[in-house]
């Protein structure tokens, strides 16, 4: 396996006159392609054997007013996992085309769809040109993040229709589900083409809850944009904010305190496990196995409680700051959350015995649903989806943060890619992260939970952080503007990557099975929608 | 069988085991009171988000775990509006959602009560003014309650779910 040093070198090797070294950002190498060899070193980058690099994530900047260019950047995260690779290119003048590299990776086609609503720019060859966060209603030409867009701007409601794939044939049928859904959750719309029971393609219409997130960022005091960090979306509200005080504070050089980084990796892992308990009972609920649901939402409630009496939110909200943490735990507390885990995994492991010692539950589970591994890898699966189908990644172990360098992670790894894999894993994490909350107890540092930033960073600059949220691995990028505030802010949920895979593990299955597989990626439309 | 009697048995009656609602919820109006008459034996709730970060809908689902389990006080969570007596609406409304929310209002039978649940439904919270937010619930459809916080706890819901059909204890003892 190569590193993106190594990687970097073997690029400009194979491809010297369209390539040119830029400073790393952060340690992250960065080379400059020219636009319209995008594609093939892109694509080299993605297949050659030696370097496997995966599309992590792809984001465009305005630079108005400071620069009249846009800028793309392609960032790849090389097979070893450790590693980042970025490739940017730019985008001159009153020039809005851009070549597209979606024939050559599949994890590339929401971003540049993305990209193309966002900012008006063209992705050339894309097969797929149906918009994506503007819903058919918005005017033409409005495009939020340009610069010349402003963040209050009322939209005016024009007609128009989303063109949905269709299957025609005798016996196939349209199932339109949503946006409004039968149970408690966010809105999302899936079509759904069926000859009799069995899923012949889904398609996902999303983007329903868009706010506007990326925009609101932009003008904020770095320091004051942790609360909206934390509204991106409300279940993973430590892991939101973390990653964009990580960011900012990359941008700051700024230490964390040893403390805090501890307190930091025990909010994030009481999150994952209120998260995950919730999840397991939810996938029983689904195959109607009520009894498992009661008790797993009967632990959950105990530590949603837990939180509460610690951070006075259940949902640990204000937490985190930038350069360390706002709330204290102190020893008798670090007690009081080891008693209440060591009761939470005494009667969740016999709540365990129950669930596989219940045939018809089983059988619902196993060959549900399957996402192979080939498809995940195509997609850019992330996270519990990803580990469930033998992608092996976890932020936590892969990119330190936090505590996690001096904790060690084992990272759950099942290889079926169906619904049990999926519930196998977010089990095996509730047992590892209640491992992990013990160990930061025996370990956790006397000192300063907060340190104090001691720069202001050049307008242009940018940080990048990854944290391993409940979901998966959540993104920030960071730019900083003029006077120490924001002028770009991406952000990017582990749902972004895995909605799209949903619609090829559903293919085959029948639609009553679509509520329970589509729970067992239990994917976020908030921050999927942003 | 005897794995999970055992279980049962051991885990007891856990209904009520929470702290009690401590923040004073906004003020029920008459009016709201009075629309809740016909529904103090028994009101079923169709939830409908349309722009929230998904805490206040993890908080409507909590309601109905074991420990608050509202059903013991009449409340049911419908899947269609059409079989709805209230509608609880959480999030700021998006652009997006704007038209479906005004398609579920019509849809549910009237007589019909409107809660705004959490900040975003009742001032759009962070989002306000967002080019993707046309603004609170109330700008779109008649909001006969308010329940705010972000978001608000399971416990403050229940009071004020309990206070607006008019019984005196919403902790079930």
């Amino acid at each position: 396996m190569v590193d993106a040093i190594t990687g970097a070198k073997q690029l400009r090797e194979a491809f010297g006159n369209s390539i040119e070294d830029l400073p790393p950002v952060h340690g992250t190498p960065r080379l400059r392609v020219k636009k319209d060899d995008v594609p093939v070193v892109a694509h080299y980058l993605h297949t050659h054997p030696g370097l496997r690099g995966a599309l992590s994530l792809l984001w465009a900047v305005d630079h108005r007013p400071r620069e009249a260019r846009y800028e793309l950047c392609y960032l790849f995260t090389m097979a070893d996992r450790k590693d980042w690779l970025l490739l940017c290119t730019d985008i001159h003048g009153d020039d809005r085309l851009f070549p597209s590299i979606t024939p050559h990776i599949h994890a590339a086609k929401w971003y540049e769809r993305e990209i193309r609503d966002m900012f008006g720019l063209i992705p050339v060859g894309h097969p797929d040109m149906r918009r994506l966060v503007r819903h058919e209603h918005w005017p033409k030409g409005s495009h939020p993040l340009k610069k010349d867009f402003r963040w209050d701007t009322v939209l005016e409601r024009t007609q128009g229709q989303y063109a949905f794939r269709q299957i025609e044939g005798e016996g196939v049928f349209e199932v339109p589900v949503g946006p409004i859904h039968a149970g408690i959750i966010e809105p999302g719309h899936f079509r759904f083409s069926v000859a009799g029971e069995p899923i012949m393609q889904l398609e996902v219409h999303h983007f329903w809850k868009h706010r506007g997130i990326e925009k609101l960022f932009e003008g904020k005091n770095l320091a004051d944009a942790v609360a909206l960090a934390e509204r991106v979306s409300g279940d993973t509200t430590v892991g939101y904010s973390l990653a964009y005080c990580q960011a900012v504070e990359t941008l700051l050089r700024i230490d964390v305190p040893r403390r805090a980084r501890y307190l930091r990796s025990l909010f994030l892992e009481l999150e994952r496990l209120h998260n995950h308990l919730g999840d397991v009972g939810a996938i029983c609920n689904d195959t109607a196995y009520a009894l498992a649901h009661a008790h797993c939402s009967r632990l959950k409630e105990r530590l949603m409680q837990l939180n509460d009496r610690l951070a006075g939110s259940r949902f640990l909200r204000g937490t985190m700051t930038i350069g360390g943490v706002m709330s204290d735990v102190s020893a008798s507390q670090q007690g009081e959350i080891v008693d209440v885990l060591d009761q939470i995994e005494k009667d969740f492991s016999e709540l365990e015995s129950i669930i596989f010692a219940n045939a018809s539950l089983t059988d619902r589970l196993e060959t549900t649903g399957v996402l192979t591994e080939r498809t995940a890898w195509d997609h850019g699966v992330v996270g519990v989806v990803g580990r469930a189908s033998g992608i092996d990644q976890d932020v936590r172990r892969d990119r330190p943060f936090a505590a996690y360098d001096e904790l060690g992670v084992k990272v759950v790894l099942y290889r079926y890619g169906d619904v049990r894999a999926r519930l196998r894993v977010r089990m095996d994490e509730i047992h590892e992260s209640i491992r992990l909350i013990r160990e930061i107890r025996h370990r956790i540092p006397q000192g300063p939970l907060i340190a104090a930033p001691d720069r202001v960073p050049q307008p242009g600059e940018w940080a990048l952080s990854a944290v391993e949220g409940w979901r998966g691995e959540i993104l920030y990028v960071v730019m900083a503007g003029e006077n120490g505030r924001i002028h770009r802010c991406k952000v990017r949920d582990p749902s972004f990557m895995n909605w799209p895979a949903i619609q090829w593990a559903v293919v085959g299955n029948i639609v009553p099975d679509f509520p329970l597989i589509n729970k067992s990626f239990n994917l976020s439309y908030a921050g999927n929608d942003l | 069988m005897f794995r999970i009697l055992k279980k049962s048995l051991k885990t007891g009656v856990v209904t009520g085991q929470h702290p009690q609602a401590t923040q004073p919820s906004e003020r029920l109006t008459a009016e709201a009171r009075e629309k809740a008459l016909p529904f103090r034996q028994s009101l079923t709730i169709r939830e409908v988000d349309t722009g929230s970060c998904n805490a206040c809908e993890m908080e409507m689902n909590a309601l109905a775990n074991p420990i608050y389990d509202i059903e013991r006080f009449g409340v049911h969570i419908a899947a269609s509006p059409r079989h709805a007596d209230a509608l609880v609406v959480t999030g700021p409304v998006t652009v997006n959602m704007e038209r479906a929310l005004k398609d579920v209002h019509k849809q549910t039978p009237d007589p019909k009560i409107v809660i705004a649940l959490g900040d975003c439904a009742i001032n759009c919270g962070m989002f306000k003014g967002s080019y993707a937010v046309t603004g609170p619930v109330e700008r779109h459809i008649p909001v006969d309650v308010r329940i705010p916080g972000c978001p608000p706890r399971p416990a403050e819901i229940l009071k004020v779910l309990a206070d607006l059909r008019g019984s005196r204890s919403s902790s079930g003892q």
